[in-house]
């Protein structure tokens, strides 16, 4: 029998809640794979967020929480704090976690919480129908800047970056995208071993299509994600040598 | 015009709500009165999508009803939202390129193959048109005045001539289409539900429709160029890609990025050693 898709999906649920094309299954593929290898299918638990991640409500056959909207870093560290022995995932977008959700990953990097915490950033709302987010970079049209984001709204927020001022050397902060699964996949798995062994605060953001929203095909929208990497640099954010 | 009740059921992504939205304005322009409820569920594609629309020369007091005079099934997910609507004197049309037409168990049915035709003479995407041309036909709605519709609610979607004239013409032959009563089409854009296996070239490969969305995505990443889209249709009748198993290497490239997990090719065992 061929090994289509990882064992930790639930097969009843798909083809998933999806648009064609969407870049969360690929990162869901990849965290799958990643589950399956690790062999924590049974001790984890995946919280997810409102917006177009909380499609995955019914994606994995293991525990899933849906929590509140921006909240899911909040109740993952609840969690955690509740069962230490279980591996906390948050999975949100860049509108649940850069702007209503801000503040609960902030003080989670400040706290040095040990959870994982997974965003995907498209660059806009999604569900909601393309809306500008904080990430959206200077000039896109979405559907509430139709001449394009204006500059003094902000160049497109770099999150890994700000958390890596406020974090503590332990943790684990990086910037993968859906073009380089493979890449991804390793910032993954070092970002539940530093949850899992060090105890300490992950966070991995990853670029990815949209698309529905963005009205590309499937060649435009690597395309546009080519662009969009030359303005969020990818890979690991190490920390500063001298933290005080 | 008498009060007339019409039911539209579809699917999220078929235009549903375009054909509510002009078949209301443009009565409205005709001077009627109108109501129009939009209904559907979570913002996404493949999800039930329904539009309640009353027409009449009165006010209209209440927008919602129980049973339709019309109801439109546009796709077979949608066919148990439709029953509770329906009663022996309603009117049922259906798409039967997309509907098989045994499983509708109402006698006054009347199938319209607008995805094949769309699809063979005009354009995929202008499936909607041709179902506004046929409903605004039977409604008696001026066929100018419909039109005048089309281009406020799509007029930004028409960018250049070609397209429009090619909606113009789908529309045009919406009108003058007519309702297949006894015999009706087979439902030949109808997901495929097997597995589709090729083997060969020391390679196999193993495509399941049932998942792929349609996306193309394992096409814009084969380095080679060895799929493409094929005749099969997946799961939102979307073309299902095809592959050529001497071109391909066996990269994993379309494994890897496929969302759904519809995809994979291996190497065959024995041809390893």
């Amino acid at each position: 029998m061929d090994k289509i898709m990882p064992k930790c999906w639930k097969a009843e649920s798909k083809p998933d809640f999806f648009c064609p094309g969407c870049g969360h299954g690929i990162v869901l593929k990849q965290l799958g794979y990643l589950v399956d290898e690790m062999g924590i299918d049974r001790n984890i638990t995946f919280g997810i967020d409102i917006g177009c991640s909380l499609l995955a409500w019914n994606f994995f056959d293991f525990d899933t929480v849906q929590t509140h909207h921006g909240r899911t870093t909040s109740v993952m560290v609840g969690y955690k704090m509740a069962k230490p022995s279980r591996v906390a995932i948050a999975y949100m977008g860049d509108g649940g976690g850069y702007a209503i959700g801000l503040q609960a990953l902030i003080h989670a990097a400040y706290r040095n919480d040990p959870v994982t915490v997974i965003l995907v950033n498209n660059e806009n709302y999604a569900m909601t129908g393309g809306q500008t987010s904080p990430t959206t970079e200077v000039g896109v049209v979405t559907s509430t800047a139709p001449a394009g984001k204006l500059a003094k709204f902000g160049p497109g927020f770099r999150g890994p970056e700000l958390l890596r001022q406020v974090a503590s050397k332990d943790a684990y902060i990086a910037r993968g995208t859906v073009s380089n699964p493979i890449q991804f996949k390793v910032m993954l798995k070092k970002a539940i071993d530093n949850q899992v062994k060090n105890n300490a605060f992950s966070f991995v953001e990853i670029l990815s299509i949209c698309p529905t929203n963005w009205k590309t095909n499937a060649r435009d929208s690597f395309a546009r994600l080519s662009e969009m990497e030359k303005f969020f640099p990818i890979g690991e954010i190490a920390a500063e040598k001298e933290v005080k | 015009m008498n009060r007339i009740k019409l039911f539209l059921a579809g699917e999220g992504g078929q235009g549903i709500q375009t054909i509510a939205k002009v078949l209301v304005d443009a009565a409205e322009l005709q001077g009627y009165q109108v109501t129009y409820i939009p209904a559907f569920g979570v913002e996404q594609r493949g999800t039930p999508s329904t539009a309640y629309i009353i027409i009449d020369n009165k006010p209209i007091l209440y927008p919602r009803f129980e049973s339709a005079d019309i109801a439109v099934i546009l796709q077979e997910r949608a066919l148990s939202l439709v029953k509770k609507h329906v009663t022996p004197k309603s009117k049922v049309i259906f798409d039967s390129s997309t509907v098989p037409a045994k499983l509708i168990e109402h006698a006054n049915k009347l199938g319209i193959p607008a995805t094949q035709i769309a699809a063979t003479q005009f354009i995929a995407k202008s499936f909607n048109i041709l179902i506004i041309g046929k409903l605004s036909q039977l409604l008696n709605l001026d066929e100018n005045l419909v039109w005048d519709s089309i281009t406020k609610v799509l007029g930004k979607k028409f960018k250049d001539e070609k397209v429009k004239k090619l909606n113009l013409d789908t529309f045009k032959f919406g009108r003058s289409a007519i309702f297949e009563v006894d015999h009706f089409s087979k439902p030949v854009f109808m997901p495929m539900k097997e597995k589709i296996v090729r083997k060969g070239f020391g390679k196999h490969a193993l495509i399941l429709p049932e998942r792929c969305k349609g996306c193309h995505i394992c096409i814009a990443k084969c380095p080679v160029a060895a799929l493409s889209k094929g005749d099969n249709l997946g799961v939102f009748a979307t073309a299902v890609p095809e592959i050529d198993l001497e071109k391909c290497i066996a990269c994993g490239n379309c494994f890897r990025f496929c969302p759904d997990a519809a995809i994979k090719v291996e190497k065959d065992k024995s041809a390893k050693e």
